[in-house]
Order: C-alpha cells, then structure tokens, then sequence
C-alpha cells in the first residue's frame, strides 16, 4: 500500500480501491486502461498525483534534444571512424580504432560517464556536473550518451566499407580517375551504408538504454530519469505509460527503417 | 645473430601467444575461480560494516595500508572483499541467463526453421519486435512489478534474450533442411523429433557456443546497469553495478569506491568479447559479420 497511511481504516483502503479501479474485475481494469490510453489518458501518477500525460509531456522534450543530438554526433563520429579504419585498412589508425571500439563495447557506460564527471567538472571545473542550462550542459551527457551506440556502429561500418572497397565499381571509379575523396565518401560510402540502416534501428533501442542510465547519472530532467525513478517509488501509472511510448516509439523507428531501405537502395522493393 | 637471439625469442614467444586468447582465458580463470572460493580468498566479509575504518584509501596511496588492498567504502566495507563476492553475482546472472536463453532460443528457433511455414512467420515477427526492444526497460518495468530480486534479474534478462538465439539457430537449421543427410535420415524412417535431435543438433552446436560466449560480456554488462540504477541484486549483496552507484557521489573524494568494480566489468567483458571473437573465428568464421 503506497498511498494510504498505515492506520488507515478499511473504509478508506476501499476508497482509495474503488479510486483506482481496483474493485473491478482484471479484464474490466485492462479495458478501461485500454479505452483511456487510445484517448491520451494514462491515469494519475501515484507519486504526484498529476495526470501522467503531462508528467511524460513535461519531460518528453528534454530527453528528445538530448538523444537527436547523441544520435546525430554518434553516427557522424562513427563514420568517420569507421571509414577512415577501413580506407587505411591495416595500419596504426586501423588498430587505433578498432581498440576505441572493443574497449568501449567493454567499458560499462555509466562509468565513462561518472569518469566524464570527475575529470571535467569536479577536477577542471570547465563543465557543469548535472541538470539542464545552457550549451555547457549538454557536453558531457550528449558524449557519453552518443558512446552507447559508437562502438557498434563503428565497427559495423568498418567492415561494410571494407567490403565495398573491395568490388569491382570501386576499381571502375578509381580506373576512371576519380579523386579518391569522390571514390571513399561518393561511390563506396552509399553502398556501404545500407546494411547499417538495419543496425541503426536496432542501436536506437541501445539508445533509449542509455537515455535511462545517462540521464540518472548528470540528473537530467528527460523521460529517461523519470522510468528509472517511477521505478523506484512503483509508480505503475507513469512506467506503464512510458514503456507503451517507447515501445511504439522504437516499432515506428524500425518501420521507418524499412522503409527508407528502399529509398537508399532503390533495388529494394516491397 | 648471438645477440638479438633473446630478443627473437621473446617475440616468437609472443607471436605464440597471440595466437591463442591467453590473457583472457586467465582474467576469466581468476574471476570464476574468485567466485567459486569467494568465502576462503576475501580477506572480510563483503557485509561487514567497520564505521572507524571508512573511506580508507588503496594500499599504495598515502594513509592506506595493505589491512584494506583497495580501500574501503562509505560504511567501511572492504571493496576488494566486495569485488571477489560481485564475481559470484556476476558469473552466476549470466550463467543462469544464458541457460536459459538458449534453451529456450534453440527449441523455439529449431521448430521454426525445420515446419516454416505459419509459426515461422509469427516467431520471426517476434523476434524483430524482441531485438529492437530495449532489454533494460523490459527489466526496468518487471523491476518494478516485482521488486528487485536475483529471480527479478534473471526474469527479466531473459524475456527478450532469447530472441538472438532463435533467429540465429532458424537460418542455420533452414540451411541444414536441405542437406542430403537430413533426406536420407528422413527416407529410413526417422521421425522429424529425431532428425532434429540426433541429426540437426549436432551440426548447430558450434554456432550455440559462439553465441553463448559473446552474450557473457552482454549479460554482465546488463546486469550491472540495472544494479546501478537499483533495480537490479539488492543490497547489501555485493554487485560491481550497485557499487559503482554507491562510489559515485564520492567519486572526487574517493574515486577506488568505483574505479575498481567498473576496472573488473571492464575487463571480465572484455575477455568474455575477445575470448568469443576468438571463438568464432576458429569454429564458425561465417558468423563474422555478427
């Protein structure tokens, strides 16, 4: 019983029963949630008793800067990475970032981030340690945030633009005279990219992973937090709510993944 | 030639050595060994509170002492005690885990592979859907369901987890299907229970142990998330996550409370990813691009 004190009588546990719903039968409770969250209405968060609806929409925006901004880094950096491994396939860069990416699948994020902390604002002082502001505020979280997926991605990419480098239209173009800049980022980069268009749907659930850990760590104000603290203190409302976002959230991202296949790769057609 | 003979050695030694994940195999001997005689190798309790010793730091810096190897936390405990014990959550998580995910993964991902057809299609829309979710919010939420517990943990890491495992055992089984072998075992007379077990099984066998090796790192990695964020082994069990949580308010002020359990998730995941990737390049080069 989270709501009610403990000497409560039982007239007022049956209040609050009949408050929530709870006298009504398991599939009379499922339709009402049903027929209220089709219409935007999630009940009532259990620890501030706001409706659940604004609680989300007061935090949503927060954690969607964050994330567009880390996803957006993320990808640049690990093309980059990944093409520049494979272009100079072999040599020390190669191992270089071949090294960056298998310690950072390894390294525990949230410690990078509590690192992140420590060097940067408490040692330095040069960026402040948590919450939402200015510019300065999003350093270090959309960093660490964006490492959740660069791993991944760059060694997908690496070994897809090795691939690409390879075959025969790459030989045809370099034949052709082609400046090898045109060559690498032009003809190899478009036909190395698309097997990545699949990883990058599925990264984008690391994504909403690191959401949750990132912003407990710099106490940043997005939905992230909000899933892990609701957790916490069992507020079934807004964690109910929040995994039927994300799950909608992360489907429609996936089908737009699909979809965009057949535009990059225009052999594709459904 | 006398005098780089030394020098050749060491590097033939090395060039040996490199062949096989031998740093690796080690850090994974000294953790499952760390975990199996916890209670005879930590020098405390993992539990005992010492109030008048606490925040002592590492031996090597300056009012540490070699009673307490690598400090002690906020209450006093011994963070070397708590690492050794943090092996056992650790190592028994994603031993359970990744039982139970392949089993359930290789069952489901056998049938679908060998009937197609109907069930295929809806297990392989599952899947997708299960690949994409994100695990640690399905933990998050029976988390909260159910409170955290070790059974909560491993629940939980389990509901999607075996997803990888059914899709990767379906492609090889509608590829195995085909073979010859399966034919002729089907033309005297096998059932397909038997085909499957006696038959399939022994050809997928390779592609399972590559895929358990490299969810080790994974699930520990997991594990440790959820016990930072506290939904995961509650205290005061010892869990490398919880106690990278616990040091991390201190961590300008006694930075071992942390450093030294993410130091040992660092490194278990690395050697569980190095010792899987050097797994499947020897038994199953085709899962390459994984």
């Amino acid at each position: 019983m989270l709501m009610a004190p403990p000497m409560a009588t039982l007239d007022d546990l049956q209040a609050i029963r009949e408050y929530l719903g709870l006298n009504k039968s398991l599939p009379e409770q499922y339709w009402t949630f049903l027929k209220n969250s089709t219409h935007g209405d999630f009940g009532t968060s259990i620890h501030n008793r706001q409706p659940v609806s604004k609680v989300i929409g007061e935090r949503l925006p927060n954690t969607i800067t964050l994330g567009l901004s880390a996803i957006l880094l993320g990808i640049s950096v690990s093309l980059f990475l990944g093409v520049t491994a494979a272009v100079k396939y072999g040599t020390w860069l190669d191992s270089g970032v071949k090294l960056i990416a298998i310690l950072g699948q390894a390294l525990p994020s949230f410690w990078l981030a509590i690192v992140a902390i420590a060097i940067f604002s408490v040692w330095l002082g040069w960026l402040p340690t948590s919450g939402t502001g200015g510019p300065d505020h999003y350093v270090l979280p959309v960093l660490t945030l964006s490492f959740f997926m660069l791993p991944i991605m760059t060694r997908l990419i690496r070994s897809s633009m090795l691939e690409v480098l390879d075959s025969e239209y790459v030989k045809l173009a370099r034949i052709k005279g082609l400046s090898e800049k045109i060559v690498v980022w032009k003809h190899a980069l478009r036909n190395a990219i698309i097997p990545l268009l699949t990883a990058a749907g599925i990264t984008f659930g690391t994504i909403v992973t690191g959401a949750v850990v990132i912003e407990t760590v710099f106490a940043w104000p997005g939905i992230g937090r909000l899933m892990a603290e609701s957790v916490v203190q069992r507020d079934f409302p807004v964690v109910q709510a929040l995994v039927l976002l994300v799950a909608i959230v992360v489907l429609m991202v996936n089908l737009l993944v699909d979809i965009m296949y057949a535009y990059v790769d225009p052999r594709i057609r459904y | 030639m006398k005098e780089d003979n030394f020098w050749a050695k060491i590097t033939r030694f090395w060039k040996k050595l490199r062949r096989y994940p031998v740093i690796p195999i080690a850090i994974l001997f000294v953790v499952v060994f760390f975990a199996i005689f916890a209670n005879l190798i930590s020098p405390y309790s993992p539990e005992e509170i010492a109030l008048t010793e606490r925040l002592t730091p590492p031996f090597f810096m300056s009012g540490g002492s070699t009673s307490h190897f690598l400090g002690t936390d906020a209450l006093g405990r011994d963070v070397l005690s708590r690492i050794i014990f943090g092996a056992r959550v650790s190592l028994s998580v994603s031993l359970v885990v990744i039982a139970i995910c392949s089993a359930i993964g290789t069952i489901l991902g056998m049938i679908a592979g060998y009937l197609g057809g109907g069930f295929d299609n809806f297990l392989m829309r599952f899947t997708d859907a299960a690949l994409a979710f994100p695990a640690l919010l399905i933990a998050l939420l029976l988390g909260a369901v159910f409170g955290p517990s070790f059974y909560t943990v491993v629940l939980s890491l389990s509901v999607l987890g075996w997803a990888p495992y059914a899709r990767m055992i379906r492609g090889e089984i509608i590829k195995l299907r085909e073979e010859d072998f399966v034919a002729q075992a089907r033309i005297i007379g096998s059932s397909s229970a038997r085909i499957l077990v006696k038959h399939i099984f022994p050809n997928i066998i390779n592609t399972l142990v590559v895929l358990m090796t490299m969810s080790v790192g994974l699930v520990i990695l997991i594990e440790a998330s959820l016990s930072f964020l506290g939904v995961g082994i509650p205290p005061p069990t010892p869990s490398w996550g919880s106690m990278v949580s616990d040091g991390r308010n201190l961590f300008a002020r006694a930075w071992w409370i942390s450093l030294f359990p993410s130091l040992a998730i660092g490194f278990v995941v690395l050697s569980g990813n190095l010792l899987g990737d050097w797994i499947r390049d020897r038994m199953d080069p085709r899962l390459r691009q994984l």
